[in-house]
């Protein structure tokens, strides 16, 4: 047997299943339409980390052209459905993008683009990098590749929008359904006291989707020191002061 | 039966607007691509956009005023069109007036300000203060130019001001006999649309997209729809003021989205000026050629 086989091979979390409360009475009556729009109408998020997003220009403007896709930047996570992770995930990195991700409005799709977002890549060895995306943040689809060309970019959201179109596009669920499992993994690279603004638990609830394995371990961690959330005092800082006391 | 009418008026005019603010939208997109030297967006991508901003499963509020100031910025719009007087439809044109109509344009700035607020993100204040100080910057020459076309034309009823310019011929469109007035408005109209290089306020690199900036879901449907109301009163106002306005819709929809599509092709080409320069800017050109327009007119 070769040497492959003795690798551990890592166990794929279950899929607990839980209906979700539909909250737009649209949704129910003109479901295919619904879902034909969303896959036709993707806003991207303007976020690069790597070295992918230099794939991504030209993607976007005349050469190939996404927005005859409907696929168009957006600049903030509130108004993006697609988060594109375009390189390797330092572990800095990853936190700013589960806040990012935590921000968006659901139904939303995360895209792994590159090989260090599949497995570390050429960064397996580097002890700052979080190598495998899924563990932290559901991933819809990967496009592989170091670094994979426009074509394969468009072809990659070509494979998302057909999956989106047949339903089969509902990652998302799963963030919330095993809530404890990518907490758990969080917790595992930025220690117990980590903590985001959203808290996930209580969307989880809000929108039906609570299974068994929202809950558990972790989440009773986070849930031990969760503070809720305050709004930052907003000044316009010591060096307006400063400049406004030397005129004076 | 004179009640029914009206009232399948005031229904019909929005809805139209609506439909035509779509094709608006569209048609601005397509110019920016061709531009660029890009396909552009396919013919349905407006609807597209706006029904998949309205199906998002989690809506993100931050609370009521959030909520009412969306309201707000559509409802003005909405209100607006049943004042602007296309053809075959007048709506409360006779009733309302250029100046109800041009109050009717700030409701909704003034609701887009109240639903910022609420955010509380500082991206978005910084941009409405932006568009509001924006706003103020266009308002003075475009109430220059309402009352120089009002004073020329002896009244403020725009359905009466359509009837002159259609009965009298193309020797009494606003654009031959008051030009100076006519290149005022055609200089705010880019500001009055929110289009570059009058955008500082959205500023995507800058300010993340500025009031916009916490809107997800049916407030962002909410604005897409304000922007396709924001196009068509735009065109039609200027249509109904300088080109006569139109007995016939096969002879008004080619004016008004030429009307649009100028600014729309210079657009693209410019960078965007800072806000007091906005303001610098719209308070020496437009209004200097406002007022000798206003004087060239009054004699």
């Amino acid at each position: 047997m070769n040497e492959l086989d003795k690798i551990p091979v890592r166990q794929e979390i279950s899929v607990a299943q839980g209906g979700a409360k539909r909250t737009n009475p649209l949704a129910n009556v003109f479901d295919e339409l619904v879902r034909f729009c969303q896959s036709r109408s993707m806003f991207m998020l303007h976020y690069c980390t790597g070295c992918g997003a230099i794939e991504l220009p030209p993607a976007m403007t005349s050469r190939f052209d996404m927005e005859r896709l409907g696929i168009q930047p957006m600049v903030t996570p509130r108004q993006a459905d697609i988060l594109l992770i375009t390189g390797y995930v330092s572990v800095k990195t990853l936190k700013r993008i589960i806040l990012t991700y935590e921000q968006m409005p659901a139904p939303k799709y995360v895209i792994g683009i590159c090989s260090c977002t599949v497995n570390g890549g050429m960064y397996w060895q580097s002890y700052a990098t979080a190598k495998v995306l899924r563990e932290y943040i559901p991933v819809d689809i990967y496009i592989a590749g170091c670094m994979p060309r426009p074509e394969a970019v468009i072809s990659g959201l070509r494979d998302l929008m057909g999956d989106i179109k047949s339903g089969r596009a509902d990652n998302w669920k799963r963030y919330f359904q095993n809530y404890d499992h990518y907490l758990g993994n969080q917790q595992q690279l930025f220690g117990e006291d980590w903590q985001t603004p959203t808290d996930i638990i209580a969307e989880a609830e809000h929108y039906g989707l609570m299974t068994d394995q929202t809950l558990g371990e972790h989440t009773a961690l986070l849930q031990k020191h969760q503070q809720p959330l305050e709004a930052l005092e907003f000044s316009l800082g010591e060096k307006r002061e400063k400049i406004q006391g030397e005129e004076r | 039966m004179h009640f029914f009418e009206l009232l399948v008026e005031l229904l019909l005019m929005p809805i139209l607007a609506f439909v035509i603010g779509l094709a608006m939208v569209l048609m601005m997109r397509r110019i920016g691509a061709r531009i660029q030297r890009r396909v552009g967006p396919p013919v349905l991508q407006p609807i597209y956009d706006i029904i998949k901003l309205y199906s998002k499963e989690t809506q993100i509020s931050h609370g009521l005023m959030h909520e009412i100031g969306i309201i707000m910025a559509v409802g003005g719009y909405i209100a607006a069109e049943t004042l602007l007087p296309v053809p075959g439809l007048d709506g409360l044109a006779d009733k309302g007036g250029a100046v109800t109509l041009a109050y009717m344009l700030m409701i909704p700035a003034l609701g887009m300000a109240l639903g910022v607020g609420q955010c509380a993100n500082p991206n978005g204040s910084i941009g409405i203060s932006r568009a509001l100080t924006a706003m103020l910057a266009y308002d003075i020459p475009f109430i220059l130019v309402i009352f120089g076309v009002s004073y020329v034309y002896g009244t403020t009823n725009l359905a009466e001001m359509i009837t002159i310019q259609q009965q009298q011929g193309v020797a009494s469109w606003g654009i031959v006999q008051m030009p100076l007035l006519a290149l005022t408005a055609l200089l705010i109209l880019p500001a009055i649309m929110g289009k570059h290089p009058f955008e500082i306020y959205v500023a995507p690199a800058e300010i993340a997209t500025g009031p916009m900036v916490e809107m997800s879901g049916k407030f962002m449907g909410g604005l897409f729809v304000m922007q396709c109301f924001q196009l068509y009163t735009a065109g039609v106002i200027f249509t109904t003021l300088f080109l006569g306005g139109g007995l016939y819709w096969i002879t008004f929809l080619p004016k008004i989205f030429l009307v649009v599509a100028i600014p729309m092709s210079v657009a693209y080409l410019f960078p965007r000026y800072r806000t007091e320069d906005v303001l610098r800017l719209m308070w020496k050109w437009p209004m200097l050629l406002g007022l000798i327009g206003l004087a060239v007119v009054m004699k």
